[in-house]
């Protein structure tokens, strides 16, 4: 009696917050297990904030036990980290502004106009997909070597403008769009282009989002192409830069310990977590209501 | 009158044609075609031919399909990388659909929930080459101190030929899941509610509610996850770059990482494209059985 | 009409606007300007362990002693495993560097294509003292099937030596004095140093790890010293004797199974040696720097003698010339090699191997230089014993012992993990060894 009268008023009381108190439980361990979910990203920082001889121990040291902002300081002074920083933000943003651009435009004439060969270039894209990036990496890279480009922002930005991601996005947005509105601004004697620019692209702020974050995403984090396109020390982008503290494939190995990489990829984690952080609500809805649809 | 003209002629089949489209699809399509068609035809040719770089390629037929048939460490190079797939996938699209699901609840706290489920998405490889070997280090690492307190003995995970497989995909679930999960919980928010609430008037239990309504509500969302991460998984390749460069002994070694190998570290461009073409065929192979079983259903 | 007349123009506009951007795109400044500066050379390395940074600081010294002379060395560090195909690629475009480092033996095929150049004229035009080379080194930097021409100006001498931690030699009462000579004394010493718990090795005596090149080279040195010959002289049959070479396989394999004096669990064996985790480390001088940077308390030995002979890998590295489309290049980039090689004693005492040039290793400073003679004489003495090198055939790389990714490597990874049986590895080896002399 007591029981059920307490059981109540308990559910009365989380009510406001969504949950009934069966749900209790659960809701918890979900929130446990997505807060171990993102432990290695504390590790990292964690770790990022040790003296090169602390970070081995054989007990787990979550706290480090002196801490210190010397891997930080010594990443921006030994390596041109600065200057990686800026190859990636120039390069990320230019290649993704493009990318959704073009994309945005190519997604709606896949969606809304006709014309010959609308469906089989469709069929190409998707196509591309499956081709793995690693395939072209070469020929393209002897590609750019004969036109000169090797090591310039050109070729960095030109190889991931053909993420075609961006393109199905706006495309499966665009297919769901009322016609009326269209058809209203026809009426008035708007040509396509006008109903594009002045209609349809305002209005695709979700499908806008979404494709930037995943665009910028993975321009931020683009590895092989920048690797191989690239030698000269101050051309690096921060994924290639950073990846020489890696221990099995780096070449410092030797030399940096752990606890540097670790203040490396903080650094190089930041601008894509902050981007999405922010962005993550248009970033979802960008990516429901229509734009996916399988 | 301008209407029509605004329209674009009438072709043959009396469809207006708008021809303003292929200057739509211009921009993007030609910067695509020079700088991913053409290198992939550049790469089948090339598959056909013997090539190091310097000098021409030399026509050799199929000669390097033949080889890559009796090269071992092909086949457990492809051996390896369907196991990735086995594995990767289903705890991806499972575990994944799961958080999506608890997120959806919208319980307190669920945005906090949503970031941290998907931010690993977002880091790059490095990142997993450093924090994945770190925590998964046979003598230091987070993951063996933690098994140690269930009383379960350091598991050499990327030093050993058995588990080195699976130290990798654990690191790749990782970071792969966020994209399953974001497009899972923006399908689930796009059930309507009213099916929701119909099927609680009715008296429907949690689990049915979700097996027989929300399931089939999504299945388009989940063939879509399923697929994209079955093409992402097969061309697994980073990871592996990182964490343990194939080793040891090839035991975590991918097609793709084979590939990079040939091709980057011998020089051998013909071989690398013949090998990278037999995956690019077991890929559509996978990807038009997956969707042909689904029609069936 | 009017209005669609607009339309176009606006849509025109923002054409234009587009290809402008895209223009502005294609001019950016690119760092790497080539042929601006009519002297600067371009070098390409890949050294990457602590000898990078002292062949770094060689360059450096080269561009401040020529600053006002107006030529200056431009360096990029590739990574090691990219280094070939990035040259290849620049090279099928007319991109090349100048010079590069490079690793006698392996350059058959390039010798063969052209990619790299013969030597002797040039150096003889500038003025390089050929005769102050010791013969041995010049004659590693031939190519016999090529004119016997001359690929690479030598730049230092490596072979593999045992580095020991001292510490742990001390601790089992051991006498850092007389480090063994043999296998079985060396068998003694690194169980006597092994720290273990239980049936796992926590600390190894010999430093190991379960695949790549340590137990590659390992199993290369120990074979060729029980007799094996990866080719015979005449480079006409391949695996002579293969019998001493199943044994150093079961050699290598008893250090982890039988002795349990190593561990497979090792991923990165430099950092594990700096961190005490070994005892006993065979590996070349370009560590010295940065172990005794990290004050490490260690002396390098002689390799010992485990089977018949006592010798132990060699490598020689050098400045090799990349194909330029502008042949004048190649007398400026001569001449940046001879001042790199007159002024080698940095390298040659603190940065890696030992000098090929007589009038150096004769300098009266040359032993106190540097780094102790404790760390670095076994490397420069150990000279005289370094003849495991490179087979000079056109796969050359295919045999090269030390190695984590090659053909030979990837087949005895399989031995070490125990997927496959000793006498199968070496059949397969044999075979494909055959195939390869055969080709040339």
């Amino acid at each position: 009696m007591i029981a059920a009268k307490l059981i109540r008023r308990i559910n009365r009381n989380l009510r406001p917050f969504g949950l009934r108190l069966g749900a209790v439980p659960i809701w918890l361990l979900g929130l446990a297990i997505a807060i171990v979910w993102a432990m290695p990203f504390v590790w990292m920082l964690s770790t990022s904030l040790k003296y090169a001889g602390d970070v081995m121990t054989v007990d787990v040291e979550w706290l480090p036990r002196r801490v210190t902002l010397g891997n930080y300081e010594k990443i921006f002074t030994d390596f041109p980290v600065a200057r990686w920083f800026l190859n990636s933000v120039i390069v990320s943003v230019i290649s993704t502004g493009l990318n959704i651009v073009f994309g945005s435009m190519a997604g709606y004439a896949l969606a809304r106009l006709r014309f010959p060969g609308r469906d089989a270039l469709f069929m190409l894209f998707i196509a591309s997909l499956m081709v793995p990036t690693e395939v072209t990496v070469v020929p393209l890279l002897l590609g750019i070597i004969k036109i000169g480009w090797w090591n310039t922002y050109q070729a960095l930005i030109a190889q991931p403008l053909t993420y075609v991601y961006s393109v199905y996005i706006f495309r499966q947005f665009f297919l769901s769009f009322p016609r009326d509105l269209e058809d209203a601004a026809k009426i008035d004697g708007a040509g396509h282009f006008l109903i594009f620019w002045r209609i349809a692209f305002p209005l695709a702020r979700a499908p806008l989002i979404a494709a930037t974050v995943i665009v910028f995403t993975f321009n931020w984090n683009n590895f092989l192409w920048p690797l191989l396109a690239v030698s000269d020390e101050s051309m690096k982008t921060l994924p290639v830069g950073i990846a020489a503290f890696a221990p099995v494939v780096g070449t410092r190995t030797q030399l940096e310990g752990f606890a540097l990489g670790m203040a490396g990829i903080t650094v190089l984690s930041v601008p894509s977590l902050l981007v999405f952080f922010f962005l993550q609500r248009y970033f979802i809805q960008g990516l429901s209501s229509g734009a996916v649809r399988g | 009158m301008a209407m029509k003209a605004a329209r674009g002629r009438r072709s043959a089949d009396e469809e207006p044609v708008d021809w303003v489209a292929y200057v739509f699809v211009a921009f993007f399509t030609i910067p695509f075609l020079l700088f991913n068609i053409a290198p992939i035809f550049f790469g089948a040719y090339v598959s056909f031919t013997k090539w190091g770089i310097f000098g021409k390629p030399k026509w050799v037929g199929l000669q390097n399909f033949r080889d890559a048939f009796n090269d071992e460490f092909v086949g457990i190079a492809f051996t390896n990388t369907v196991l990735y797939g086995l594995v990767i996938v289903p705890c991806v699209v499972v575990i994944g659909f799961t958080f999506a699901l608890y997120v959806n609840q919208r319980w307190p706290l669920s945005a906090l929930a949503r970031t941290l489920f998907f931010s690993p998405y977002v880091v790059s490889a490095t990142v997993i080459g450093l924090v994945w070997v770190w925590m998964l280090d046979t003598q230091f690492g987070l993951i063996n101190h933690y098994l140690g307190y269930l009383g379960i003995d350091n598991v050499p995970w990327l030093t050993s030929t058995n588990w080195s497989l699976l130290g990798v995909s654990i690191a790749s679930v990782w970071w792969d899941l966020g994209l399953a999960f974001v497009l899972f919980l923006a399908a689930l928010q796009d059930v309507p509610r009213d099916l929701y609430e119909a099927a609680e008037v009715d008296g429907a239990s949690r689990w049915q509610r979700l097996w027989l309504i929300i399931l089939p509500q999504l299945r388009p969302v989940i063939s879509l996850v399923v697929t994209l991460q079955l093409i992402s998984t097969l061309r697994i390749f980073s990871q592996v770059y990182v964490m343990t460069n194939g080793g040891p002994a090839s035991s975590s070694s991918s097609v793709i990482f084979y590939m990079y190998n040939e091709a980057i570290q011998r020089q051998l461009f013909g071989y690398a494209s013949a090998v990278a073409m037999l995956l690019f065929l077991l890929i559509i192979a996978i990807t038009i059985i997956h969707r042909v079983a689904i029609r069936e259903r | 009409m009017a209005k669609t007349m607009s339309l176009s123009r606006r849509q025109f506009a923002k054409a234009v606007g587009k290809t402008a951007l895209l223009a502005t795109a294609a001019t950016f400044p690119a760092p790497f300007v080539k042929g601006a500066d009519p002297i600067t050379i371009n070098h390409w390395s890949w050294l990457a362990a602590s000898d990078g940074e002292i062949w770094a600081q060689m360059i450096n010294s080269f561009n401040d002693a020529h600053k006002d002379k107006g030529v200056q060395i431009k360096m990029e560090v590739i990574p090691e495993e990219q280094y070939n195909t990035k040259v290849l690629a620049a090279a099928a475009t007319g991109n090349a560097p100048d010079f590069g480092w490079g690793t006698a033996g392996q350059r058959a095929q390039w010798a063969q294509d052209g990619v790299i150049v013969p030597l002797d004229d040039v150096a003889k035009q500038t003025g390089l003292d050929l005769a102050d080379f010791s013969e041995f080194s010049l004659k590693m930097a031939r190519y016999p099937k090529y004119d016997n021409k001359l690929f690479m100006i030598p730049m230092d001498l490596m072979s593999l030596q045992p580095e020991v931690n001292i510490d742990h030699v001390k601790e089992a009462g051991l006498d850092p004095a007389a480090f063994p000579q043999d296998g079985a004394t060396l068998i003694e010493w690194a169980k006597a140093m092994t720290k273990r718990e239980g049936d796992k090795v926590t600390r190894s005596g010999i430093m190991m790890t379960g695949s790549g090149v340590q137990p590659t080279v390992t199993w290369g040195i120990v074979a060729e010293q029980m007799g094996f010959q990866r080719a015979s002289d005449d480079l006409k049959t391949a695996a002579v004797n293969p019998e001493a070479g199943k044994a150093a396989m079961q050699w290598v394999l008893d250090l982890f199974d039988t002795h349990k004096v190593s561990t497979r669990d090792v991923t990165d064996r430099y950092k594990a040696f700096g961190t005490g985790q070994g005892s006993v480390f065979w590996t070349g001088p370009w560590t010295l720097n940065g172990y005794v940077e990290q004050k490490l308390p260690f002396h390098t030995y002689l390799f010992p003698k485990i089977g018949e002979k006592q010798l132990t890998y060699f490598e020689m590295g050098g400045m090799e010339f990349y194909v330029q489309p502008d042949e004048a290049r190649y007398e400026a980039s001569m001449q940046a090699v001879k001042w790199l090689s007159d002024n080698s004693f940095l390298w040659t005492t603190k940065g890696r191997g030992a000098s090929p040039r007589t009038s150096l290793l004769n300098h009266p400073d040359y032993k106190t230089a540097g780094h102790s003679w404790d760390v670095r004489g076994a490397f420069v003495d150990g000279m005289a014993i370094a003849t495991a090198g490179e087979i000079p055939v056109l796969a050359g790389p295919n045999f090269t012992i030390y190695s984590g990714g090659n053909f030979l490597a990837k087949t005895l990874e399989q031995v070490w993990a125990g997927q496959k049986k000793i006498d199968q590895a070496m059949a397969e080896i044999q075979e494909q060894w055959q195939k390869d002399l055969d080709a040339g």
